[in-house]
């Protein structure tokens, strides 16, 4: 016991003495979350449009005038004809055009369904299926405004109500995911960094040919490091809170349950990285390479759902995955525990089983 | 002359094929990415966990109701009894959204789950869209007719591989080089050339070109494994592909260059050049997120990153087969930054040199 209490004060000293982690830990995640919070968006807005009015009339004036008067298009004019429209689409001024055909008024009136032909640019495939219903959408409003005057104008009606996040923001589901994904790379990093420096410098061999071995100087090295991303991690609530005003809907305690859990399995990843790795620059790429791996099949950017089959099941090994869930489950729904057993039991099997299996190695290292 | 730029060439060749371990990433590295992406990365959503409390027992909702379980999207599960506690459905994550259809006539209810916001609205489309099929050819005044350029089916690869090439290509480039150039510091070996009657440029030149062949290398893998694995059209000239991979490496090894006269360990190279070029590149350039929805500060960060314009112009050529006539203006501002970064960078060493 007194041996433990040693090492994670010698810890403590060494990481008051490195200057870098005072930036790493209270400055770093406020400008991160500051600017990815901001820049990553996934709304589509401000979509470039221009209209092609072949008819000239009321009726085409009244359609250019609504898409004219919605924020989500960014309306860029009239284009004489539907190929100078393609072209501003293949050179990529506008990302999508509506050709309202001549006649357009009369054969209305006359009940003969004149078709609207919308030119949507499709390189970008999800932006493209976002902006195509929209303008699906605005077309059914516009028609409804209009048949309200006629008789027999029904149809379903929905009316949608969103749970949760009523003003469909983005940032109400980035942020929390980010304070996940910065808590990853802080306690994966920073523990395979340390570790495998004290391997460079040899003093790990000195440290493991004292007395009592891998396991003490394993748990050493586990305290610090969990509480300066208990430290870092309630960095990120407050600046959530205070720069975005995004409170955390479920209980505190559950969701730092939940964090504590999660960096027992970063913090055993970090650990296993230093016992297969030999060098600072080695334990970087490595890093590196499982931050990119469990950042794509964590959920942050595209729901997991969504994913192949088989690429799902490689997300069960990603403990980032189950994090990223519980924390947008806690911070915006306020899903009490009974929900989230099996991700709390992935998170902290995952850990006991990554840091048994780094103490196994560091004993073998040690014969 | 040519005799010690050829050697310094040598010297860098013989470093990168020693290094089995890091040659092996720079190899696989791309592949794997390109893989994780072309399949990870799909944002269509299929089996929407959907509830329908349906209280009106009506042959209309019942028609309703295959309907949706007829498409792909939704998983349907009915509830005649109705839902007492949408909430609790929600947090139990056993439903993502809860149609109501009322006893009487009237509107019918949609709740969503939209702490996923992005998913909320598709949901909320695709309902719109079953239910308004459902209700039979609707006495609409007109109709729109869509039709979706270059990339029919509206899939995710043909706009991510484009984009992976313009990352691979910078962060092989930067990174490598600035690396490279930064090691020869770190263990002093680069004074040492310095005193040597080798010129200076001769130095930078023989270090970078090789990385230039990895990156360019790496650049053609992409391309043609997604070719291969996921169909992604060359509809342009291959040539203008590969002349602007070109000038995009230049501007990759400017950027590394500059970092390497900035950093004096590898780990901060590393640290700075990530940073600085990879992240940006790949969060503001339009790589995931498209540049005209983003707030107009970031907008305007986007206008100075390098890979903004390359992404035009790659996809450009790939997917709509544009000519050069067509990519002037991109392609001059992306030439114009190359030449402002060799400058930079050129002026930083002599800086550094003095």
């Amino acid at each position: 016991m007194g041996r433990i209490k040693a090492l994670v004060q010698k810890e403590f000293r060494q990481i008051r003495r490195t200057k870098a982690y005072f930036g790493l830990i209270f400055i770093a995640p406020f400008v991160q979350l500051i600017v990815m919070g901001s820049a990553i968006t996934n709304e589509v807005k401000d979509i470039p449009l221009v209209i092609v009015d072949q008819d000239r009339t009321p009726s085409s004036r009244e359609i250019i005038n609504r898409f004219d008067a919605v924020p989500l298009f960014d309306f860029r004019g009239i284009a004489d004809s539907p190929v100078r429209a393609e072209r501003l689409i293949n050179r990529g001024e506008v990302k999508a055009a509506l050709v309202i055909p001549r006649g357009f008024e009369g054969e209305m009136i006359r009940g003969l369904m004149p078709e609207v032909q919308v030119l949507i640019d499709g390189v970008d495939g999800n932006s493209a299926g976002v902006s195509l219903g929209y303008i699906t959408s605005m077309a059914a409003l516009i028609q409804k405004g209009w048949a309200s005057g006629m008789a027999g104008a029904g149809g379903m009606e929905i009316i949608p109500r969103y749970f949760y996040n009523p003003g469909l923001e983005s940032k109400l589901n980035f942020v929390p995911g980010l304070l996940g994904i910065l808590l990853f790379m802080m306690t994966t990093m920073l523990t395979a960094i340390n570790i495998v420096r004290e391997k460079e410098l040899g003093t790990l061999e000195q440290l493991m040919a004292t007395p009592p071995g891998g396991v003490q100087l394993i748990i050493g090295k586990i305290i610090p490091f969990t509480v300066l991303g208990l430290v870092q991690f309630s960095m990120g609530l407050i600046a959530a809170r205070v720069v975005f005003g995004i409170p955390v809907a479920g209980r505190l305690s559950l969701l730092y349950l939940m964090t504590l859990l999660f960096i027992m399995s970063t913090l055993g990843l970090g650990i296993f990285i230093s016992t297969v790795t030999s060098t600072q620059q080695q334990a970087m790429f490595v890093a590196w390479f499982s931050m990119i791996f469990a950042l794509l099949l964590s959920g942050f950017f595209v729901p997991v759902r969504n994913m192949p089959p088989p690429v799902q099941i490689l997300t069960l090994l990603n403990p980032l995955r189950y994090f990223m869930s519980v924390l947008r489950e806690i911070y915006l729904k306020g899903t009490p525990l009974r929900y989230l057993l099996p991700e709390a039991a992935a998170m902290g099997g995952m850990g006991l089983v990554l840091i048994t299996a780094a103490t196994l190695r560091f004993h073998r290292r040690l014969e | 002359m040519k005799k010690s730029l050829g050697a310094v060439f040598r010297k860098e060749l013989i470093h990168i094929l020693r290094d089995k371990q890091s040659l092996f990433m720079v190899l696989s590295m791309p592949l794997l990415m390109l893989l994780l992406y072309g399949y990870a990365i799909n944002l269509d959503m299929r089996g929407i966990e959907i509830v329908v409390s349906d209280r009106s027992l009506s042959p209309e909702s019942r028609e309703l109701i295959r309907h949706l379980e007829a498409t792909e999207f939704f998983h349907v599960t009915v509830a005649p009894g109705g839902v007492s506690d949408v909430g609790d459905l929600f947090r139990s994550r056993k439903a993502q959204c809860v149609l109501e259809i009322p006893p009487e006539e009237g509107p019918l209810l949609l709740a969503i789950d939209a702490s996923d916001p992005n998913s909320a609205s598709f949901i909320q489309n695709y309902v719109t869209r079953v239910v308004s099929l459902s209700a039979g050819a609707r006495a609409g005044l007109f109709t729109l007719e869509p039709r979706i350029f270059y990339n029919p089916d509206m899939r995710s690869a043909p706009f991510f591989v484009p984009g992976l090439i313009a990352l691979i290509l910078l962060l092989i480039c930067a990174l490598l080089t600035s690396i490279a150039i930064v090691r020869e510091k770190e263990t002093g070996s680069m004074e040492q050339l310095l005193v040597s009657p080798v010129k200076p440029h001769q130095i930078i030149l023989g270090k970078v070109l090789p990385y230039t062949f990895l990156g360019f290398f790496d650049g053609l893998v992409i391309l043609g494994a997604g070719r291969l694995l996921f169909r992604v059209p060359v509809e342009g000239s291959l040539l203008l592909v590969m002349a602007m991979m070109l000038i995009y490496v230049v501007t990759g090894l400017s950027l590394g260059m500059l970092v390497s006269t900035m950093a004096g360990t590898q780990a901060v190279a590393m640290l700075v050049t990530v940073s600085l070029t990879v992240l940006p590149s790949m969060l503001m350039s339009g790589f995931i997120f498209p540049v005209f929805s983003m707030p107009p500060v970031f907008q305007l960060v986007s206008r100075i990153i390098p890979a903004t314009y390359f992404l035009e112009i790659i996809r450009g050529i790939l997917l709509k087969g544009n000519s050069l006539a067509d990519l002037l203006r991109p392609a001059g501002t992306l030439l114009g930054l190359d030449a402002l970064l060799i400058l930079l960078s050129i002026r930083a060493f002599r800086i550094r040199l003095e």
